[in-house]
């Protein structure tokens, strides 16, 4: 997606010393927000509190009514948001890279939208909340199963994959509407998380299930970035390299259903936040590696939390779902990346 | 082990279509072997065959005795590497970072970047005259430094054989030249065994110590360029009426169409 720079100019910045530099900078300053932005939702609401105070709360110190506070609302919330912003990020890059197309991420491809009536059909039929990642992650993965299914006779082709997605996404978004229609008390409390994306209300139960399987999900797709980046050379290069390429694009097509769908379990269908930060994150480091599959994960934790206290603190409207913020954002962002898609200078990658 | 290739009653099939028919072929051990054909006579589906990217629908593809279907794919991968006809760059990618790729048939799932992987990779670079390009991006380059580039990949992967597919279309002749010498050279070198598709049978029969003829899937002829290449060949394959006179610079065969060559196929109906 980076634009076309003079070669004169782009040889020496590409050089591998400066993209390093580039990419311990951006770490850094994506650690930075993280912390500041984190401080700021645990401090901030309708009991404000000090910095100070607030962290001393986080971890069990202070005035109980704070540690109430801190501890029970504003932390898991926080958490959940960065715990699904960081898979959100990481699935879109390897679904991007995957895909071989800058619009793809979870929720073109009905893995977020599977994922959610997965969840929800087990809200509806009186599961413990403690159940719902598992069913998110299991929606999900029946998404991808039935993508595949229809997809299979094309062999896998991408742009068959994408439209089928398509498809499959806007049925199963159907299908959450239904089942919110239809079992109105089950879901009243979180039929906004469900159809817009929302982390408002997460209990440390919910979080704690979530990361610890985001955490396994991330770090597989580190070990299998090597696959991805032979996979970006084509099948034919890629098999010649002893790649056995169907095996690997489903593992990582698995590993990718497993981050979105456990983001899902936590925020709901969030959209905008996979389809943007690999953009984001190619525009800063240039072309993929593996750190920038890390780097997305941060920018998708930062820019999901930064939406979250934007929803909760500096809209004049009340309860609003971060979803609608993100919404708002990815509408605009995904014209932006069609015209430049469309303009004549860019070369075609399909 | 001598890099050996053999087929044996080999059958490619895309779908229902038979593309390669019957094909018992031996691609010497140690040459550099030219497969030469019309189009559409199935010869970048033999490379594919012959490199296991298509799995034979009857007969056997053998690697010095080996079939290469029962050999598991990173194996194959460490004794043969492939350049494809029209390689995917990926985009914005470095030339460093694309023929780093090269070694991943030698890396294990967690095992690091080693010294002897970076050492492949500044010798490949070297070999190919890249080096200086090294943190340029592939889609800049022009169509010859690309495809040394690439070539540099398939240098990187470290493999005694070599298949090429069709590595001077698109590129003038100066480049077509120079990637032609580069590749006598690695053979010349390391005694590498190289097997191309090429479009220009005068290229193929300066450049090759084996030729390979296919018309419609089947072996029309094989041999030493001097012994194949006749007028009568270049008839029955490529339906073209020419003259074969030794090249005043080398002494292979040198095909030379006549002024009115094309048969067309109205008259001769």
């Amino acid at each position: 997606m980076t634009a076309t720079v003079a070669p004169s100019a782009r040889a020496k910045s590409t050089s591998r010393a400066r993209v390093r530099r580039r990419v311990l900078v951006f770490a850094a300053s994506g650690l930075l927000a993280l912390f500041v932005l984190l401080t700021a939702s645990l401090t901030t609401g309708e009991m404000p509190m000090p910095a100070g105070t607030a962290l001393r709360a986080l971890v069990g110190l202070g005035d109980s009514g704070d540690v109430l506070v801190v501890q029970q609302f504003r932390a898991p919330r926080a958490v959940a948001a960065i715990v699904a912003g960081a898979g959100l990020g990481a699935a879109g890059c390897v679904l991007q890279r995957l895909f071989r197309n800058p619009l793809a991420s979870p929720d073109v491809i009905g893995v977020t939208g599977g994922a959610s009536l997965g969840a929800v059909a087990l809200i509806a039929a009186g599961a413990s909340q403690t159940l719902i990642p598992v069913g998110a992650v299991g929606g999900g993965l029946l998404s991808a199963l039935l993508l595949g299914v229809f997809a299979w006779r094309s062999g896998l082709a991408v742009t068959r994959l994408v439209l089928t997605g398509l498809a499959v996404q806007a049925g199963l978004a159907a299908a959450v509407n239904l089942m919110i229609v239809r079992f109105p008390a089950e879901l009243a409390g979180s039929a906004l998380q469900w159809t817009t994306g929302s982390v408002y209300g997460r209990t440390w139960t919910e979080v704690w299930g979530a990361a610890g399987a985001m955490v396994l999900a991330l770090a597989t797709a580190l070990v299998l970035h090597r696959r991805l980046a032979v996979l970006d050379l084509g099948d034919e290069s890629a098999g010649a390299l002893g790649l056995r390429t169907s095996a690997a694009r489903l593992q990582l097509l698995l590993v990718a259903v497993a981050l979105a769908s456990l983001a899902a379990s936590l925020a709901g269908p969030v959209t905008f936040v996979a389809l943007a930060v690999p953009h984001i994150v190619r525009f800063v480091t240039g072309p993929p590696t593996a750190a920038s599959l890390g780097l997305a994960g941060l920018t998708g934790a930062v820019l999901l939390l930064a939406s979250d206290l934007v929803v909760q603190h500096l809209l004049p409207i009340e309860g609003l779902p971060v979803g609608a913020v993100t919404a708002t954002l990815g509408a605009p962002w995904l014209l932006v990346l069609m015209f430049r898609q469309s303009s004549p200078v860019q070369r075609s990658h399909a | 082990m001598t890099d050996q290739i053999q087929t044996q009653g080999l059958d490619l099939r895309y779908g229902d279509r038979l593309v390669v028919g019957g094909l018992d072929l031996t691609l010497p051990g140690g040459a550099v072997t030219a497969i030469v054909g019309p189009n559409a006579c199935g010869k970048s589906t033999l490379l594919r065959g012959l490199s296991r990217l298509l799995a034979p629908s009857a007969g056997t593809v053998t690697l010095d005795g080996t079939d290469i279907h029962r050999m598991s794919a990173r194996t194959l991968a460490r004794r043969m590497g492939l350049l494809p006809q029209q390689p995917v760059t990926p985009e914005a990618i470095t030339v460093e970072a694309l023929v780093r790729l090269g070694r991943y048939p030698h890396q294990r799932l967690l095992s690091p970047w080693s010294a002897a992987d970076q050492r492949a990779v500044d010798e490949a670079l070297e070999r190919t005259g890249t080096t200086s390009l090294r943190d340029q991006p592939v889609d800049l380059l022009s169509g010859g430094q690309r495809q040394r580039a690439w070539i540099a990949l398939a240098l990187a992967q470290d493999t005694e054989l070599l298949l090429l597919d069709e590595p001077t279309t698109f590129l003038d002749l100066r480049h077509q030249l120079d990637v032609l010498d580069l590749v006598a050279a690695l053979h010349a070198e390391a005694g590498r065994t190289v097997v191309m598709v090429l479009h220009d049978l005068g290229q193929a029969a300066r450049y090759a110590d084996h030729m390979v003829v296919l018309k419609e899937g089947r072996l029309a002829a094989a041999g030493a360029p001097a012994d194949v290449l006749d007028a009568d060949l270049v008839r029955s394959v490529f339906d073209v009426d020419c003259r074969v006179i030794p090249d005043p610079e080398t002494g292979t065969p040198l095909v030379v169409p006549k002024s009115s060559a094309v048969r067309q196929p109205a008259a001769s109906a």
